[in-house]
């Protein structure tokens, strides 16, 4: 073989080898394509055209096993959390028609919400945050973020029951083996939220829904700042499910 | 029925389908009807879950009643957008509004849905 021809050979394969890993190169750059999120969005429209339809699991749907069925009829509207100023926790909390605000950090995305002063943080990889105990549960479970095609996925496991964990309109509870993944991406200068929700005890299958939102001019509306009477006021227009039980006392607020 | 007060100006029954409540108020008021009650402020309370408007009516007998008037499941922030604040009602305040009633008859409350409370001279807040 001639040097010449060596030469070439050599520059043929550097080049090819050059290309392979520069399209390796870009897949890679566009797998790990940070979105960006940062921002306060508007309350999302279902993207089926549905307004806020696909948001809500309605007290007869038929994902509903019996077991969640049997437990919104049992279960007395006056004990629910929300009475008391308890937050609505996620999927729920974006049936309400508020604004939310996502910020996007190296090791952690922080999503606050415009209702019930509610803060999230869902940790990245290079966070080191600890994972929860096994027998660590919590309001709003432990959030795991990572970015996949472009896209900002979170899922949260490690919830407490919650007795208004799929519809706080409705009783409809979550159990401690709710999985909550959400899929963040961008449309434009849209942002688009995919959520899906897995319960083996309450749900037959999965729950998804689809919601498409405007980035909000306004700052969110905090705080939320929720007066308890006022919370329980609508509470004097309902007969009470157990009436010949004790009277209802409720702890003192701060 | 307790729904027959002189200040009570009217009752309609309207198609359900029409009046539809917001979903977290279902089953507390009565959606096919629709009354329309005249009063004095008593309260108005700017605050959150609901902002709180109370409504003193009198009925036929001569009876007070303080009536819990809901703007459904609208929050401060919702209201604020309508133009609403924490001035909007004063105690004594003539007002007229119209809502659906409560499905529980030996309670008072009306549910606004979508319109305005009007002053005594009928021009709507805010």
């Amino acid at each position: 073989m001639k040097k010449s021809d060596f030469t070439l050979q050599r520059t043929i394969l550097a080049t090819c080898t050059a290309m392979i890993l520069g399209t390796a190169g870009q897949a890679q750059a566009a797998g790990n394509e940070v979105p960006a999120l940062s921002g306060v969005w508007q309350f999302g429209q279902c993207v089926d055209g549905t307004r806020m339809q696909c948001l809500i699991l309605t007290e007869d749907d038929s994902r509903l096993t019996e077991r969640a069925k049997a437990f919104r009829d049992a279960m007395d509207e006056f004990a629910q959390p929300k009475y008391d100023c308890g937050p609505m926790s996620i999927p729920h909390m974006w049936t309400d028609p508020y604004a939310h605000q996502i910020e996007q950090f190296d090791d952690r995305i922080v999503f606050t919400y415009g209702k019930d002063d509610v803060v999230r943080t869902a940790w990245l990889p290079n966070s080191n945050h600890p994972k929860p105990r096994k027998n660590e549960y919590s309001y709003f479970g432990d959030s795991r973020a990572r970015y996949e095609n472009g896209a900002l996925i979170v899922e949260t496991t490690h919830f407490t029951f919650d007795p208004q964990g799929l519809n706080a309109d409705f009783r409809l509870p979550s159990s401690t083996q709710k999985k909550v993944v959400e899929r963040y991406t961008k449309e434009g200068d849209d942002l688009v939220l995919e959520v899906t929700t897995t319960d083996t005890f309450f749900l037959k299958e999965p729950w998804t829904y689809k919601v498409r939102s405007k980035a909000d001019p306004e700052p969110l509306a905090l705080p939320w700042d929720c007066d308890p009477a006022n919370a329980q006021d609508i509470l004097t227009l309902m007969a009470p499910k157990f009436p010949n039980d004790p009277p209802i006392v409720r702890l003192p607020a701060e | 029925m307790k729904f027959q007060p002189a200040a009570i100006l009217g009752a309609l029954a309207l198609a359900a389908a029409g009046a539809q409540a917001h979903h977290s108020t279902s089953g507390i008021y009565q959606d096919g009807v629709e009354l329309e009650l005249k009063g004095t402020v008593k309260e108005w309370r700017f605050i959150n879950p609901h902002p709180s408007l109370k409504l003193e009516v009198k009925d036929d007998k001569g009876e007070t009643h303080t009536w819990d008037v809901s703007y459904g499941g609208s929050a401060v922030a919702h209201l604020k957008r309508r133009g609403y604040d924490a001035n909007t009602f004063k105690p004594g305040d003539v007002i007229v509004v119209k809502g659906h009633p409560t499905l529980l008859t030996t309670a008072y409350g009306l549910l606004i849905e979508g319109g305005n409370p009007t002053r005594a001279d009928g021009t709507p807040y805010p």
